[in-house]
């Protein structure tokens, strides 16, 4: 693979390109998918791809193609000149100096895993759907067991030439309880992990079970303003995308961040502190180097309530005069954007239960389906395996609910996090509570 | 390629049924934001996805490599047999059905082959600076993004089709900003066609609908949350379609134990209703989740759901119509070459009647008409959520003030029913969005003016 790198980069530069980078993915996946109860099929799957992004005269062209014949790699170095002659000119463009050192990170690749079979998947797949159909009235609408063994090379005109190995498992499992003529919310359980010894199907199925069933039973409720209890997977839809959007470097330049001009300034409650960290191997974004080959670092974004910096690329820290955080982003397919890798909120102190006990009235909500304005903050959308809480204890399930409010308000009104955490692929969340949110409902 | 095909499914042995899927894709996307040329990539993806079926399992190969057909056929057989020591339920069968000889080729009108990158580059860039002539539009982004598609499908039990598509989407967002208000709108378009055919309308005409609509909702007040009358624009009924219905009569779903499961022949809906899914574009032309057929060789037509207020058909693969006993409904789509095909969505919409958008309003004593189709998403109990990104607020007959746009919800059937108005112009208006099911899939949706009764989301 690193004779297609030269070649594709040799060629750029015959063709007048200034600077030419090469990135080139395989990927050798099984996956057994389950469907309506049942394991409904088994895939396999060989993929490489390869990714030319060129600048000439400060000008960027990008040809992606899943072929690595000279032909091919000829062909998406030629295409890729021949966009940048017709893109407009941009003096930030430009490619990291290749003196960036990538010290190899432990922890991503399993031996263990070349020996795993689909067999073995589906083994697993099986495994989760028994666990999950333990309580007769759950049914599994569809679920997956997923093993992938990647490596990636990453070369560039300035000297870069970068390859690892990955391994990662994942699976999730979604469905309902039907209980007669009373349906639950829908819910998904999902886990990952790099290692073979990390798989633990079980947990994701016990806790898909403990949601759904709980969710029977649901009745309507009147309208009222308290506090809300988000689970780690509610709060990846709920708090986390709209941060990751305003902690994002691009956003701040291009005036779409709430969170631009606030460095050294509050931005939460004091309980908050955030970080981005491709270097922690629990987290499914774990590698050592980012889209453009600079190295991952660990880095805190927000530290007990005070915002202390921006994710950049090497785009967009040329822009401010700053350096790359490593957050360069995107597969073959697409020239390197920015992004958060592993999104880490800090444990709390208390537990769970405590959480709850200090409740006067308010809602838990396993899921939220809605609309977060990633821009202002406000949200608004339906409360999911939602339970009523009223002095310190959880009671029944509810629906037709809505939730209203602001993601930037609610991080200013955070009340409590939960000692337990939970790793969902690529976020490492705990529980968290936030007061005065508005519940509207049917 | 259809030859490679054809010999490839004769060599097979040992399974009941195989199906070999040549697909070629090329997307070319160009992004401004701001001024500034954010992205622009083309990309090639060609491969085969080869799906067989061995005593009951369903096995799934794919390759990019042309020449290792064979490999990844023996490789699609290994992994049915995977799943034979603990599938509990072996697949009966495929139902019977009229497997296509032949081809579709999108109607189009400017080639997008045609159109050079230089071209998509100028207009994307026109249209971002266009709109942020506006003074109070701080941000603007404008993208393009087209699918060019040939595609072969041989199957065992005799479809030879060939694919030509073309599926080009174009959309321009503006962020108007003032002290620490902000308001976010988009404009955009999503067709199965050609250049001309995506850009009837002028592009500078998106850009300037999308900043006059950040403008005036910059300064809207919210919504008060509430369960009242709400007036639904054709995007939002397209979403009301798709999300609040079309996700509960996908088969595989019903067999899980959708909400629908027993109610074929019952009344789920306001006579009013006819929703009709179809590969494709009834009434109006150019829906952008037109097919014609599905990747399983089935001609994809059109799908009576719900005809005036009775549930008809759920929506089906072969597998689920086996199941069922009835036909496939060409409803078997595939994204890309190493995605096998699922049962997904095409055009869903409601047909229009008789009723004009100005009598709706005149005959609404209290509550909203909302425009503009953001996300949405259903639930297994038929519980929906969709997002509008305006709210003009309805008292006593005349149209008053814009509120922000809010979340839409309520229990599917019981909006359906509630359903007692329903309007005569007809428009797709969800082409620019994508569907996600495990694969993303290019949907549209549409309708006229409806008027039913929903949860408005809001503050109290």
């Amino acid at each position: 693979m690193q004779d297609v790198i030269r070649l594709a980069i040799k060629e750029a530069e015959a063709l007048g390109a200034g600077d030419c980078e090469a990135y080139v993915a395989t990927a050798s996946e099984s996956e057994v998918f389950i469907e309506n109860n049942d394991l409904k099929q088994a895939k396999s799957q060989d993929s490489v791809a390869l990714g030319v992004r060129v600048l000439a005269n400060g000008s960027l062209g990008f040809y992606a193609v899943n072929s690595v014949s000279p032909d091919k790699v000829k062909q998406a170095a030629t295409m890729a000149v021949k966009m940048a002659r017709v893109s407009p000119r941009d003096k930030f463009n430009s490619l990291p100096s290749g003196r960036s050192k990538v010290a190899p990170l432990r922890g991503i690749y399993d031996k263990k895993a070349e020996a795993f079979e689909a067999g073995d998947a589906a083994r697993l797949a099986a495994e989760m759907l028994q666990a999950a159909k333990s309580d007769s009235r759950v049914s599994v609408d569809s679920g997956n067991f997923t093993a992938a063994l990647v490596r990636h090379w990453l070369g560039n005109s300035n000297g870069t030439l970068l390859s690892e190995r990955l391994s990662a498992f994942s699976w999730s499992v979604m469905g309902m309880a039907i209980d007669g003529s009373d349906v639950s919310s829908f819910d998904v359980q999902s886990g990952s992990s790099h290692s073979v010894k990390g798989i633990n199907v079980l947990s994701a199925a016990d806790e898909f079970v403990h949601t759904v069933v709980n969710s029977l039973g649901a009745r309507k409720i009147d309208s009222f303003n308290g506090e809300m209890l988000l689970t780690p997977a509610a709060a990846i839809e709920l708090v986390e995308e709209a941060v990751e959007h305003s902690i994002n470097s691009d956003s701040v330049q291009k005036k779409s961040s709430h969170f631009a001009g606030k460095l050294g300034r509050s931005i939460a409650s004091p309980l908050l502190t955030i970080e981005d960290d491709a270097t922690n191997p629990q987290g499914l974004a774990a590698a050592s180097f980012d889209r453009e080959g600079v190295a991952h670092r660990r880095n805190v974004v927000v530290e007990k309530g005070v915002l202390k910096k921006f994710l950049y690329n090497t785009y967009t820290a040329r822009k401010d005069g700053v350096r790359s955080t490593g957050n360069a982003s995107g597969s073959t397919t697409s020239p390197p954007s920015v992004a958060a890798t592993n999104f880490i909120v800090a444990p709390g102190r208390q537990s769970l239960d405590s959480l709850v006990s200090e409740m006067k009235q308010g809602m838990m909500i396993s899921r939220f389906s809605g609309n977060v304005n990633p821009v202002n903050g406000d949200f608004s959308g339906v409360v999911k395996g939602g339970r009523i809480i009223k002095n310190g204890e959880l009671g029944h399930a509810v629906k037709e609910v809505m939730v209203a409010g602001n993601v930037f308000k609610c991080i200013k009104n955070l009340t409590g996090l939960s000692k337990e955490r939970k790793v969902i692929h690529s976020s490492i969340l705990p529980y968290m509570r936030f007061g005065g949110v508005s519940f509207t409902g049917g | 390629m259809l030859d490679a095909l054809l010999s490839l499914v004769s060599s097979s042995r040992g399974t009941t049924y195989i199906e070999a899927r040549y697909h070629l894709r090329a997307v070319s996307e160009i992004n401004f934001v701001n001024g500034r040329l954010e992205r622009v990539r083309m990309v090639e993806n060609a491969g085969c996805g080869i799906r067989v079926l061995v005593d009951g399992c369903w096995g799934f190969s794919s390759t990019n490599n042309a020449a290792g057909l064979k490999d990844s056929l023996a490789s699609a057989v290994s992994m049915a047999r995977v799943l034979a020591g603990s599938k509990k339920h072996r697949v009966a069968g495929l139902a019977e059905s009229k497997m296509v000889k032949g081809r579709f080729e999108a109607p189009v009108r400017g080639k997008l082959a045609d159109v050079d990158i230089e071209e998509k580059v100028k207009v994307t860039k026109e249209a971002e600076a266009a709109a942020r002539k506006n003074k109070v539009v701080k941000s603007a982004s404008a993208i393009y993004r087209d699918m060019v598609d040939y595609k072969a499908i041989v199957n065992s039990d005799g479809a030879q089709v060939e694919i030509f598509d073309s599926k080009p989407e174009f959309n321009v967002t503006a962020i108007a900003k003032a002290g620490s208000q902000s308001a976010t709108a988009h404009e955009g378009v999503g067709i199965t066609g050609g250049w001309d055919d995506l850009f009837k309308k002028s592009h500078l005409d998106y850009a300037q609908a999308a900043a006059d609509k950040a403008a005036k909702l910059l300064n809207a007040k919210y919504a008060t949350g509430e369960k009242t009358t709400i007036i639904l624009d054709p995007g939002m009924v397209g979403l009301l379609c798709h999300e609040a219905i079309g996700h509960t009569v996908e088969a595989d779903f019903v067999l899980s134990g959708s909400v629908v499961k027993d109610k074929v022949g019952q009344k789920v809906a306001s006579e009013l209703v006819t929703l009709v899914d179809s590969g494709l574009s009834d009434i109006s032309r150019n829906a952008a989740g037109t097919i014609g057929i599905d990747d399983e060789g089935v001609e994809a037509g059109r799908t009576p759901v719900i005809e005036n207020g009775i549930l008809k058909s759920f929506l089906h693969n072969r597998e689920s119509a086996f199941a069922f006993d009835t036909p496939s409904t060409g409803n078997a789509r595939a994204f890309t070459y190493s995605d096998e095909p699922l049962i997904r969505m095409r055009n869903t919409y409601i047909e229009p009647r008789s009723d004009r958008l100005d009598d709706i309003v005149k005959e609404t004593k209290h509550g909203y008409l909302v425009k503009g189709a953001r996300n949405g998403q259903a639930d297994a109990n038929g519980e929906f959520m969709f997002g509008a990104q305006e709210a003009y607020l309805i008292e006593n007959g005349e149209m008053r003030e814009l509120v922000r746009g809010a979340s839409i919800s309520g229990n599917a059937f019981d909006v359906l029913k509630s359903i007692d108005m329903v309007g005569n112009k007809f428009e797709y208006d969800i082409g620019t969005g994508y569907c996600g099911k495990y694969q993303p899939a290019k949907v549209d949706g549409g309708g006229p003016h409806i008027r039913c009764t929903a949860i408005i989301g809001g503050v109290q």
